[in-house]
């Protein structure tokens, strides 16, 4: 969440030689990140969800404390506290807490006599630089104390009140309530709400106030309220309403728990300046729960570990000190502010070396022993298959997990929460995405090649679904045989050892496509080569030529032909033009020269075999 | 009637040779493959010859006619598009060579090799964890329970399955730190693990896509500290974006690490002076810290023993920043149209 805090409010509170360019790289650096310097005034300001403490000028003027020196600039602390302001007993709302959990710390106090009217030139002008418009001097002090301290805190018309009683409790479904904004909210069970004495519900917690109790001209008694609330509840609600706000924003963060009561103080004494109004009730403070010290035990060499250099006992009390935490002894305790963020010596480590400054460790390569694992992972195959098809000109394409129903194949898991329709099912076949690539590229080329390696998505009953990395090869304006050859000719690549079975699917408008489990592929891989010993004798090279029929395969022929006699060394397919299949046999006699006499021989012995198991004769010249 | 055949190819050869332009090479054509060639007067008359030597002439007049008839083409070939027009022989030589068509990788595979080349340098071993992930190895065990603010930096998507009593719901993976945990439940240390895997956000826009792909760094051994996280960015830095590139840590804010940082590489664009496209000479590069001890403990690792680092950044985040490629919409990448893949 980033936050506008100007500099020169700062100032109110830290008094420093270093400029605002200076302020702004110290925090950027040991702190919070300055994401911008605007008007060279106001610093956007990235906090991170743990530092709830850092969304205020307080919290900010806090770091620059130690952030400051660090770099070697002044830092001295002037704010002054604001005298406590005199109670009165004369008004006397009721409040009744249905469950301390809800509101572990409620404050409130009645100021009356109030003129609602414009605030000061100062106030609105400081209220504009963080973004917030001047609306009257009431509200505008909440808001100049939001910023300030850190804590949302509310005004309500303390006459519209409705018996002058407050019950906070948690919303029934269904409840209603109108909000500031005019927006009229129907409420699910659980939301942290304040019914009046009337029975309406006049607060939307750490939320939005009620319309209903909405100051205005004729307002002269004002109710101020701080709060702190279960932030996770805060969360939940605001979440499931869908109103984000300030306020919630910084109430589901967690807000500074001691700082409730002197917020309230700072804020009404503000109040009963501008508006020329006093107190006229006690204080009210009410806590579910007794705020008890976060004490640490301090572990310096554990700090030093982590850093990984020795750094001196003095520097880091100083700097544990300079951020508000107390060192008794060997405990250290956490301030307020910092309640939940700090929890373990890690923490305290992260505090010394980040004002100690990254930049000053060293940089250095870990040693100790090299890790040994069993290889077994597939990305060097993977790497070499795709290196082969990107030589043979395939495109290789990236795609999103999840696609559109129709295109998802039959099982496959659905998402619960997709971004759009196009993207609702966990793929089962990379396929149908290719074949959509192809045909979205149909003006690139002729012909067109792609591939992808990606996992699909296959579900298990009670388990992650199964994911097995597939090949999927694409192709348009390919002859069949040529895809099918460059199939085979990555299984060579590969090192496929034995038979792999994959099917060439004919699309419509002319394109190919394969699928192929590339990690069932890859247990087939392996270096076990045979090696055939050169021999100094020639071979032989003939084509013969056959007629065949549909009901055998070409693997059915081979086998005849390799049968017939040990000397047939290869079989290979040259050509097929109508039903005549021309094959190129080589044939070689490792133990002596083989003549054309014998090839002569072995050929007619190849042509009987056919004849006689399939029925295949020789092609007439 | 006997035939030297290698007197006459090197007679035929060297009377080709001087034939300059296609006047002269048909002269040829026609003194040795012509009607009348010399080809021909060889096999006019063979009644006076055996069998036998009908055979072997026969033999040698093929080889003759195929070396003949080859060489003729050669030269034909050179001629025609050298020889005959000699002014435009620079010209022929300057046109671009007639390329074997070749394909592409995607930038996303060229990007993860450059980054696993690096990593094993340092011996790091590459891994790849489930993109489809239970809730608990992407974020309980990472020190983020359900109610955690933090997980509202990630955008998850769900699968609508069943929950698991123990592992909780079924989620697209929002970052590769899941890795961590599987990595550590191995039980193997000491650990120098490289995972590059698929994750998924709900978010598509110009800076995101929905499937992406990230690398996590982690390192868990004796003594680990702050410095070698610093030495092993050093060691990246210098080999992906050059020794130019400096870098910073920042302190910021993750459940999973602590201390936690912010890495910052200097801006490839100004250089490091500040413009539009950086926050004062730096841009963030991605996230980094020690391993929180409460994640150690969730993989089994004693924290009193055993420290680490970690880092997760996003593979096609580093590509854009080290090419200084200027992709206006990130989503280009997964749309697969062919006319961008070609450029890489």
């Amino acid at each position: 969440m980033n936050v506008l805090i100007p500099f020169s409010w700062l100032k109110d509170y830290v008094k420093t030689n270093a400029g605002v360019r200076d302020a702004a790289s110290a925090l950027s650096e040991h702190s919070f990140s300055v994401e911008k310097i605007i008007d060279d005034d106001v610093l956007e300001i990235e906090v991170t969800p743990n530092r709830g403490d850092g969304l205020s000028v307080l919290g900010v003027a806090r770091e620059l404390m130690a952030v400051l020196p660090a770099k070697g600039f002044s830092a001295e602390w002037v704010k002054k506290q604001i005298p406590v302001t005199k109670y009165s007993g004369k008004d006397k709302p009721k409040v009744t807490i249905s469950d301390n959990s809800l509101v572990p710390r409620f404050s409130a106090v009645v100021i009356d006599r109030v003129k609602v009217k414009e605030s000061p030139a100062e106030i609105k002008e400081r209220l504009s630089k963080v973004g917030l418009r001047a609306i009257n001097n009431v509200v505008d002090v909440t808001n100049y104390c939001m910023v300030e301290l850190g804590q949302p805190m509310h005004a309500f018309d303390y006459d519209k009140i409705g018996g002058h009683e407050m019950n906070v409790r948690e919303s029934k479904k269904g409840e209603e309530i109108t909000t500031l904004d005019g927006v009229r909210r129907t409420l699910p069970e659980g939301v942290i709400v304040i019914e009046d004495g009337d029975g309406r519900l006049i607060d939307l917690c750490g939320i939005m106030g009620g319309l209903n109790s909405e100051l205005d001209g004729k307002t002269t008694k004002v109710l101020l309220f701080v709060q702190v609330y279960d932030p996770v509840r805060i969360r939940r609600s605001s979440m499931s309403l869908g109103h984000r706000t300030d306020a919630a924003l910084r109430f589901e963060k967690g807000v500074d728990f001691e700082n409730v009561v002197s917020s309230l103080q700072t804020a009404a004494g503000m109040l009963a300046k501008l508006s020329g109004g006093e107190i006229s009730s006690e204080l009210i403070d009410i806590t579910g729960t007794v705020y008890t010290e976060k004490h640490i035990k301090i572990d310096y060499d554990k700090i030093n570990k982590i850093a990984g250099i020795e750094i001196k006992k003095d520097f880091v009390n100083a700097t544990l000190s300079s951020l508000g935490f107390v060192i008794k002894g060997t405990d250290v305790y956490v301030p307020s502010w910092r309640y939940d963020d700090i929890n373990i010596v890690e923490d305290l480590a992260e505090e010394v070396v980040r004002i100690y400054g990254y930049q000053n460790l060293p940089n250095e390569l870990p040693g100790g022993t090299l890790p040994h694992r069993a290889k077994n992972n597939n990305f060097a195959l993977e790497d070499k298959a795709k290196d082969f098809l990107k030589y043979l000109g395939f495109f290789e394409c990236y795609n999103y997990s999840a696609v559109s129903s129709e295109l998802s194949g039959h099982g496959a898991l659905k998402i619960k929460n997709p971004l759009n329709a196009d993207l609702a099912y966990l793929r089962t076949s990379l396929t149908p995405k290719l074949l959509e690539i192809l045909h979205k590229n149909r003006g690139y080329s002729e012909t067109v090649k792609i591939f992808e390696l990606a996992p699909v998505f296959l579900s298990k009953k009670g388990d992650l679904p199964n994911p097995p990395f597939m090949l999927g090869l694409a192709v348009r304006g390919l002859d069949f045989l040529v895809f099918k050859g460059i199939i085979e000719a990555l299984f060579e690549e590969l090192g496929v050892v034995g038979e792999v079975s994959f099917e060439i699917v004919e699309q419509p408008g002319g394109a190919l496509s394969c699928e192929i489990n590339f990690d069932e592929l890859a247990n087939i891989t392996g270096e076990a080569r045979v090696y055939s010993p050169l021999t100094g004798f020639n071979s032989i090279k003939e084509d013969i030529t056959v007629v065949v029929g549909d009901s055998v395969t070409f693997t059915d022929i081979v086998d005849v032909v390799t049968n017939t006699d040990t000397r047939v060394d290869k079989v290979s397919f040259k050509d097929i033009y109508g039903d005549a299949l021309t094959l190129s046999i080589e044939f070689l006699d490792r133990s002596k020269q083989i003549t054309s006499e014998e090839t002569k021989s072995i050929r007619e012995w190849i042509i009987k075999n056919l004849d006689s198991k399939y029925g295949i004769k020789l092609k007439s010249q | 009637m006997k035939l030297d055949i290698e007197a006459t190819k090197s007679e035929a050869k060297k009377l080709l040779d001087s034939a300059g332009d296609s006047g002269s090479l048909a002269e040829w054509h026609s003194k040795y493959l012509g009607k009348k060639g010399v080809l021909r007067t060889l096999t006019a008359d063979v009644s006076d010859l055996t069998v036998e030597e009908k055979k072997e002439l026969g033999r040698n007049v093929n080889e003759l006619k195929s070396f003949l008839e080859e060489a003729y083409r050669e030269s034909l070939n050179s001629v025609t598009s050298i020889k005959k027009d000699k002014p435009l022989e620079n010209f022929y030589k300057s046109l671009p060579g007639k390329k074997p068509e070749i394909g592409h990788l995607h930038l996303i595979t060229q990007a993860i090799r450059e980054i696993s080349d690096v990593f094993s340098g340092l011996g790091f071993v590459r891994v790849r964890y489930p993109e489809i992930e239970w809730d608990y190895y992407a974020f309980e065990a990472l020190n983020m329970p359900k109610t955690h603010p933090a997980r509202d930096e990630w955008e998850t998507f769900f699968v609508d399955v069943p929950e698991d009593p123990k592992l909780g719901k079924v989620v697209i993976t929002p970052h590769t730190s899941n890795g961590q945990i599987r990595e550590m439940l191995k039980g193997e240390l000491p650990i120098r693990m490289l995972n590059i895997s698929r994750c998924g956000r709900r978010q598509s826009d110009i800076n995101h896509v929905p499937t992406f792909y990230q690398f996590e760094g982690l390192v868990v051994d004796k003594n680990i500290s702050i410095t070698h996280l610093k030495g092993v960015l050093e060691y990246l830095i210098y080999n992906f974006f050059g020794k130019d590139t400096k870098f910073r840590l920042r302190p910021y804010d993750f459940r999973f690490t602590e201390p936690s940082f912010e890495v910052d590489v200097t801006c490839g664009i100004c250089g490091g002076k500040g413009c539009r496209f950086c926050k004062e000479g730096w841009v963030e590069l991605g996230g980094a810290g020690m391993v929180h001890p409460d994640v150690l403990k969730a993989g089994g690792v004693d924290p009193e023993v055993y420290s680490g680092f970690a880092f997760g950044w996003g593979v096609e985040r580093v590509l854009m920043m080290r090419t200084n490629l200027k992709i206006d919409d990130i989503r280009y990448l997964l749309e697969n149209n062919l006319k961008f893949l070609e450029q890489f």
